[in-house]
């Protein structure tokens, strides 16, 4: 009994921050209206910045924050200024831009065979650090410390997000945007402006979740391909564009792979994952929080 | 001579020289170069029945291939049936697979179908690698299932040379090629695209938009699966990791839209441009620099997209165009 | 029998109704046109009708049978064309092609699809542009070609979305004969417009709706002497000729 409780509350903590890998995803799909394929190249990237910045440094991982934030919205924002945004202005008369998705598969591509290249397909563990190994003892139960960690930085960002979302100019913009993008250019925003911070944003909060994962997290070149899956299912269950929606979801998945194994093989849980997830499309496509979508 | 003969004449020429070629390439190294590249023109071009004409964006076609593969295998390594009714019974299957992924998805935004596709393969992947028997039937897991090369000849599926894998391929090629340009001058054809482009406009025209990509979608599932069948008999190895992998999904889906979705020619250009490329790259840069060939695709889908986002056949065929429109010399006479 | 019923329709969004308890009756062959101020909620009732979606309550009967909430495909199959405000053609495709998409809606046939298409094409005058891309149209054109669709459905009704808006004065004067040829070929028409000269000299019967309710209702010359009409686009920028 006690062993399920514990897997319980770690299973909420490392889906808590599956949700917080899934947040950027969501975000840019909820003003874009596009799923990006490159979501876990940028968590890659994230995780190889983090590596490096800690490594370098030495400071406590949650410090390279600092450094990782900026330089992840930055990354972003150059990705969808530079190659993401004249498509859609070429594009601009198309309803729904497959080329837009496709394009975000061919800079998934580059940049994890780039990373290949740089360093080898060799998985790197940030190793010695503050968190390693880290346990807090319930009476008899075991917590992860950096998940729990994780946990408490996954609801940090969402409120952070929440907050910016709702109370500054730019965020109102953003969800103008995101809610009519044709009424909000009539208003005089700057659709693709737009499109580049809600990008930078999503970029962040990976960013984040990447210097989440880095204390017990293995990097190495295809470590996104491993939460692209994992996020896409997320979001779909939560309801693409939800925030709650990608915690909720990322709780679930968290859920289903730390208890599953008590009553099946580990491997049997990731089938259950994908099952869930097609039931849900026949069920309520729209996912938990989702809203009923348009064509 | 006008351009229509200059048409004809042209195909004829194409068609002659793809069945020629065997008696020119000895090597069995280019052969099956060859073989995989009209194999992956032939997925490419089963897809673009959904994927070109119905503006939608599947993403996990590897899924019917490996149904194919797997069903024909197991039917024949099991129970002695031909390979060639296995490959029906696998399209028949993949074609449930398909409808059943379609229905609830192709009336949503494309994201979803993306995603449902990508998840069901996905999906299959993990379920073949964790099942070592289906009921009665030996799936063999991630080990996978080898075809042991006991008795050849047609109807075994199985030939001891290469040159009668690649006639198999080139004719399933231009079949489903034939098949391509019917749909696309049917008034399926027309609804799909219609509905593609703009879907509201096209349900006011009377267009059940979620019933004619089904429709496609069904279409295309089943014709996958045959070339998985193919692939099965031709390299007489399948496991689920090879088969049913996300890289051959993707690369299917770039190659249409390098080559030109919604054309028929598309798929064909783009599996001449991209898979020697990928070939290469593997044979040579293999050891040295892996993942090479993913970079070249990800650099020219991304510069296709930006300048030619109808994809490669559009400039191609322009300039043929102009070559065969180009006012005859006066020595030609008639 | 009334070709379309319209009883008691209401459409509410989130409390907000744009149109309220609305009935309208719209006998075959005629040219029945509905106007108001903007925001009056003529959009709202259109989409209705058009099946784009479905009205809170109210029924809507078309030929004989209850069209509520039924999809648009099934109700183009029965009789009822519509075209859009924001045109939507087909743009990488040629103007042939657009019109043989509709058509397609009563054969399976190609060649019958495309004669049929350019029997449309050539009523329209419109035979000659039938090879360039619709994309590449002027607006005046779009608009023509939204029209042709709607015509190759072979539609009993045909509901037109203000097609003049954006027009020059002598297109829109070629629109109006357009529709008037239309009528004496025996399609009936369901207009919303803002350009009031043509709605004027088109129309057999106006109703005119403020607030998603109908004002007034009458012949064209009953409706322009209304005083409850003249108050209700008072201030507004319409030019009633």
């Amino acid at each position: 009994m006690l062993y399920v409780l514990e897997d319980t509350i770690n299973g909420i903590l490392m889906g808590s921050i599956y949700g917080l890998t899934a947040m950027g995803l969501t975000i840019i799909f909820g003003v874009l209206k596009v799923i990006n394929f490159a979501h876990g190249s940028l968590l890659m990237v994230g995780m190889y910045v983090s590596y490096w910045a800690i490594r370098l440094t030495g400071v406590h991982p949650y410090v390279a924050l600092i450094l990782v934030i900026p330089i992840m919205f930055i990354f972003g924002y150059s990705l969808q200024k530079i190659i993401i945004r004249p498509i859609f202005i070429a594009e601009k008369n198309v309803r729904e831009p497959v080329t837009v998705i496709i394009v975000t598969t061919g800079i998934w591509y580059i940049l994890d065979n780039l990373t290949l290249l740089l360093f080898g397909p060799q998985y790197r563990s940030l190793g010695n650090n503050p968190l390693q190994g880290k346990m807090l003892e319930l009476g008899e139960m075991f917590i992860s410390m950096p998940k729990l960690y994780g946990f408490v930085t996954a609801l940090v960002t969402a409120a952070a997000v929440h907050w910016f979302m709702h109370k500054t100019v730019m965020g109102r913009a953003i969800r103008a945007t995101s809610m009519d993008r044709e009424a909000a250019s009539l208003m005089g925003i700057d659709q693709y402006k737009i499109y580049n911070v809600a990008f930078g944003i999503g970029a962040a909060t990976t960013g984040i979740a990447a210097v989440t994962l880095i204390p017990f997290y293995n990097v190495f070149p295809t470590v996104g391909v491993l939460f692209d899956i994992k996020g896409f299912i997320i979001v779909v269950l939560g309801g693409l564009g939800s925030i709650t929606g990608a915690l909720v979801g990322g709780v679930i998945i968290g859920l289903i792979e730390s208890v599953g194994p008590q009553f099946m093989t580990a491997t049997w849980t990731e089938a259950i994952v994908y099952g869930l997830f097609l039931v849900v499309l026949f069920v309520k496509p729209s996912g938990l929080f989702g809203q009923k979508h348009d064509w | 001579m006008n351009s229509q003969h200059i048409n004809k004449i042209a195909l004829l020429g194409v068609l002659a020289l793809a069945f020629a070629l065997p008696l020119v390439v000895r090597s069995a190294t280019y052969l099956h170069i060859l073989v995989l590249l009209f194999f992956y023109a032939y997925l490419t071009t089963s897809w673009n029945i959904v994927g070109g004409f119905a503006g939608v964006l599947p993403l996990g076609h590897a899924a019917f291939v490996g149904i194919g593969a797997y069903t024909s295998t197991v039917l024949s390594l099991q129970y002695g049936i031909s390979p060639w009714i296995g490959m029906v019974v696998g399209g028949v299957l993949a074609m449930i697979a398909g409808i059943i992924i379609g229905l609830p998805t192709l009336k949503m935004r494309g994201a979803y179908f993306a995603l449902a596709t990508i998840a069901f393969a996905e999906g299959l992947r993990v379920m073949v690698e964790n099942i070592d028997y289906l009921g009665p039937l030996k799936i063999n897991g991630p080990r996978g299932l080898q075809i042991p090369p006991l008795e050849t000849g047609f109807s075994h599926f199985m030939f001891a040379t290469k040159e009668p894998y690649y006639y198999i391929i080139l004719i399933m090629l231009l079949l489903v090629m034939l098949l391509t340009y019917m749909v696309s001058r049917s008034k399926l054809g027309y609804y799909l695209v219609a509905g593609g482009e703009e879907p509201e406009a096209a349900m006011a025209l009377g267009v059940n938009v979620a019933r004619a990509r089904l429709i496609a979608m069904a279409v295309s599932s089943f014709l996958t699966a045959l070339a998985g069948t193919f692939y099965a008999q031709f390299s007489l190895y399948i496991h689920p990791k090879s088969i049913i992998s996300l890289d051959m999904s993707f690369e299917i889906a770039f190659i249409a839209l390098i080559g030109g979705r919604g054309s028929i020619v598309g798929p064909i250009l783009g599996a001449l441009l991209l898979r020697p490329v990928s070939d290469f790259c593997r044979i040579y840069f293999g050891d040295s620099l892996p993942g090479l060939h993913l970079i070249i695709f990800g650099l020219v889908l991304i510069l296709v997209m930006l300048y030619q986002p109808r994809g490669l056949q559009e400039p191609i065929s322009r300039l043929y165009q102009r070559i065969i429109n180009r006012p005859q010399p006066a020595t030609s006479g008639s | 029998m009334a070709l379309l019923q319209v009883e008691k329709m209401t459409k509410e969004f989130g409390g907000l109704r744009a149109v309220d308890s609305l009935d309208l009756t719209i006998e075959p062959g005629q040219i029945f046109g509905l106007i108001g101020p903007n925001g009056a909620g003529k959009s709202t009732a259109f989409n209705c009708i058009a099946g784009a979606f479905a009205p809170t309550s109210g029924k809507i009967t078309f030929d004989g049978e209850v069209i509520n909430g039924e999809k648009p495909w099934n109700l183009c199959k029965s009789g009822l064309a519509r075209t859009f405000q924001i045109v939507k053609p087909f743009a990488s495709k040629d103007v042939l092609y657009n019109v043989t998409v509709a058509s397609f809606s009563t054969t399976n046939s190609r060649k019958h699809a495309e004669e049929k298409a350019m029997a449309v094409l050539e009523s329209l005058n419109f035979a000659d542009k039938k090879n360039v891309l619709a994309g590449n149209l002027t607006i005046a054109d779009r608009k023509r070609l939204e029209i042709a669709k709607a015509l190759a459905t072979e539609p009993k009704l045909l509901l037109l979305d203000e097609v003049m808006a954006g027009l020059r004065p002598n297109e829109v004067d070629e629109m109006v004969s357009i529709f008037q040829d239309l009528r004496k070929q025996g399609i009936t028409i369901f207009i919303i417009e803002h350009i009031m000269r043509a709605i004027m000299a088109l129309s057999d019967h106006i109703v005119v709706i403020q607030f998603g309710k109908k004002i007034a209702e009458g012949s064209p010359a009953e409706i322009a002497n209304d005083e409850r009409v003249i108050k209700a686009y008072l201030g507004d920028d319409y030019v009633v000729a």
